[in-house]
């Protein structure tokens, strides 16, 4: 279990690893789709490259994010003993 | 459940019963191609199709009852990661998406990616900001969360008012996908379809409530992810050699790009927020399919992927799932395993689109009238696509498409066999039994929870709950059957609405619950009224065209409305009380007893002892 004087900082760090696993994602998604139509000149596997990574890229960036947001997080807990004792 | 380890709850052998139930699915699939090789009858095969996977997810739901409310309501929290995930992705998705969405890509292409990006984010978005936090209160139900988190037994009517907003209008649209799909596998009427479906879905929810929808749930899930995979995969084989339709689509897109310029399928440019989705029924081909905001407008697909997003995470009927995980890091990883599983799906999707366009394309557009392709002119005949002969070569502005057919047209166009098409519809049928399920189980335990036990429903025996829950399911079953027959609108854009809702009403204030210590039970009442009431107003008055945005839009000018008014009645009322400030402390840490579960307890030890 948590110590008392853990759980600020337990929190401040939990904040920053939302923020940084957010924060990114949320740029590429608002940012990415407009440049599609300028990248589409380029291809990858013959596929325009706008659409691609407006496709492909952004959602493998999203599967990118969670998978490291949960380690990240589990590794967070333990760090500060904030884990669950299962 | 204190000193439980997780390997105890969760059971072993779920593989293996999965397994065979993919198998059984297999042997099915397998078994009507031979009769109809055999020469059996075509209604014979329909019949298999849709009665063999049914009678499947009927005997699992019924096979897995429940008495106590853990599991009843939480499926006893033993749900590992990969079900869990399993089907959140495919109910995230549901029939709107399986049929809506592959539709959309097929007419207006690039620009259909708002909503497939949304959806996936609002799954980023719900297992980093909210669900490790409510798997850690445990409550069963939103509405319950609140009104704990924030000690007002108000807010807990208030909440289940509002959230049943969003729940109606997912189980109108996901009811119309669920009988769109079976009306065509049955050819019978889609009304009659509607209460078929609904009186299914019942049945293999009533015995188990959470725990049924759990276990069929996934076995609708494999399904639909089968069904998807397997028509996609031969197409693929036969248009590029390889097996992947995920990736290996690029060659067809290069072909189909030329085959359009060469056409002359035009290059539009819409509006900033424009918004033009392919409506119910049959609709011409928009635009060039790789072009970008031809048919949404630049920000007005900025804003559908926010809203989507918003929606998604802030959806009811999805945020119950976190409860039925084994802790807070299962329940992180879920969401991992969620996001993989949407994202293969939302590969797919498009893929089956450009295929079935470059056929169209290719086969159809620019033929003379009388001498089209006979794949072609039986989806005539069926009503899915038409012709308006005016000219006598087949051009753009003639050919129309039914939106919701498109998914399992693909395998007609590539000349499969019929057990082949009617898998893909029992695919689309089983993805929108999963998403009805899920809303019928949602609102049903909403209804009983916390409306009808209210304020004292904690301190009632199990078999009353479970028993108020059942009487709920069929209410809540009628009442959507009779919106599945009546209501009049488009099923995808009731979808959308529902979106626009969720994302209004309930994402502002979840996601302040947890991340803003300030916010009190004021600012929570305050912020769900006003983010349903701003949605609702701009729904009317841009369905009224007293406003230049589209109606799906809604959730733009919603959800920050939202986010203010809770802000700003958080700060114009006292500071939240020092017991509401400990709880928000035990939510943001993942270790110790879930706190439901410990009041529970608690309240279990009182009645006993004699006070």
């Amino acid at each position: 279990m948590i110590e008392w004087s853990e759980r600020k900082a337990y929190w401040r760090h939990t904040k920053v690893q939302m923020l940084t696993s957010l924060l990114p994602f949320l740029l590429a998604l608002i940012v990415l789709p407009f440049y599609a139509e300028v990248l589409n000149d380029a291809r990858v596997l013959g596929i325009p490259l706008g659409y691609f990574l407006a496709c492909h890229g952004l959602l493998v960036i999203a599967f990118v994010t969670m998978a490291v947001f949960v380690n990240r997080q589990d590794a967070i807990d333990h760090w500060h003993g904030a884990h669950e004792d299962i | 459940m204190a000193g439980t380890s997780r390997t105890r709850l969760v059971n072993p052998r779920l593989g293996t019963y999965f397994g065979i139930f993919a198998a059984a699915l297999a042997a099915l699939v397998i078994m009507a191609l031979m009769f109809e090789q055999l020469g059996a009858s075509d209604s014979a095969i329909r019949f298999l199709m849709l009665a063999g996977p049914i009678a499947l997810y009927g005997a699992i739901g019924l096979l897995s009852p429940a008495r106590e409310t853990n599991d009843y309501f939480a499926c006893g929290r033993r749900v590992p990661a990969f079900f869990n995930g399993l089907v959140l992705a495919v109910s995230a998705l549901g029939g709107a998406g399986f049929l809506g969405l592959t539709g959309v890509f097929f007419a207006v292409g690039f620009d259909a990616l708002c909503l497939s990006l949304g959806i996936c984010a609002g799954l980023v978005f719900m297992g980093v900001l909210l669900a490790p936090f409510l798997r850690k209160f445990g409550a069963y139900t939103v509405p319950s969360y609140l009104s704990r988190r924030f000690e007002s037994p108000a807010l807990r009517v208030v909440a289940a008012a509002t959230l049943a907003v969003p729940l109606l209008l997912l189980l109108a649209a996901e009811a119309r996908f669920a009988a769109y799909a079976a009306a065509w596998l049955t050819a019978q009427s889609e009304r009659l379809m509607a209460v078929a479906v609904v009186v299914c879905v019942t049945v293999m929810v009533l015995a188990g409530g959470m725990r049924s929808h759990t276990w069929s749930g996934s076995a609708k899930a494999i399904a639909a992810l089968v069904a998807l995979a397997v028509p996609a995969t031969i197409v693929a084989i036969m248009m590029s050699n390889l097996p992947l339709p995920q990736i290996t689509h690029g060659n067809t897109l290069r072909v189909l790009t030329r085959v359009e310029s060469a056409r002359g399928l035009p290059l539009v440019a819409a509006p900033l927020l424009a918004f033009d989705f392919p409506g119910e029924g049959l609709e011409p081909l928009a635009k060039r399919f790789i072009q970008a905001f031809g048919s949404v407008g630049s920000l007005a697909f900025a804003l559908m992927s926010l809203v989507a997003a918003a929606g998604i995470a802030g959806s009811p009927s999805l945020l119950s799932r976190p409860g039925s995980s084994p802790g807070v890091h299962e329940s992180r990883k879920s969401f991992g395993w969620a996001v993989l599983i949407a994202g293969v799906v939302l590969l797919t999707l498009p893929a089956v689109a450009i295929f079935l366009r470059l056929m169209l394309l290719d086969q159809v557009i620019g033929q003379p009238v009388d001498r089209l392709p006979a794949w072609f002119q039986a989806l005539q005949k069926a009503g899915i696509a038409r012709v308006d002969a005016t000219t006598p070569a087949v051009g753009f502005g003639n050919v129309s498409f039914d939106r919701d057919a498109v998914l399992f047209s693909l395998s007609f166009a590539a000349g499969f066999p019929q057990a082949l098409v009617y898998l893909a519809l029992a695919g689309a049928l089983a993805a929108a039994l999963l998403a009805l399920a899920g809303a019928l189980v949602g609102s049903a335990v909403l209804l009983s929870e916390d409306i009808v036990h209210g304020l004292q429903t904690e301190g009632a025996p199990d078999s009353s709950r479970v028993g108020a829950a059942r009487v709920a399911l069929v209410g809540v079953a009628f009442l959507t059957g009779w919106l599945a027959v009546a209501a009049p609108a488009d099923p995808f854009k009731l979808f959308l609405w529902s979106l626009t809702f969720s994302a209004s009403a309930a994402f502002p204030v979840l996601v302040l619950s947890v991340w803003w210590k300030r916010i009190n039970s004021w600012g929570a009442m305050v912020g769900m009224l006003t983010g349903l009431g701003v949605a609702a107003f701009v729904i009317l008055l841009a369905e009224a065209g007293a406003l230049t945005m589209p109606s799906v839009l809604a959730g733009a000018i919603g959800l920050p409305a939202g986010f203010a008014a809770t802000v700003v009645a958080s700060m114009l009322t006292p500071l939240p009380s020092r017991n509401v400030v400990n709880i928000l402390q035990e939510i943001r840490v993942p270790g110790g007893e879930t706190l439901y579960d410990r009041e529970l307890r608690l309240q279990r030890l009182r009645g006993r002892s004699p006070a």
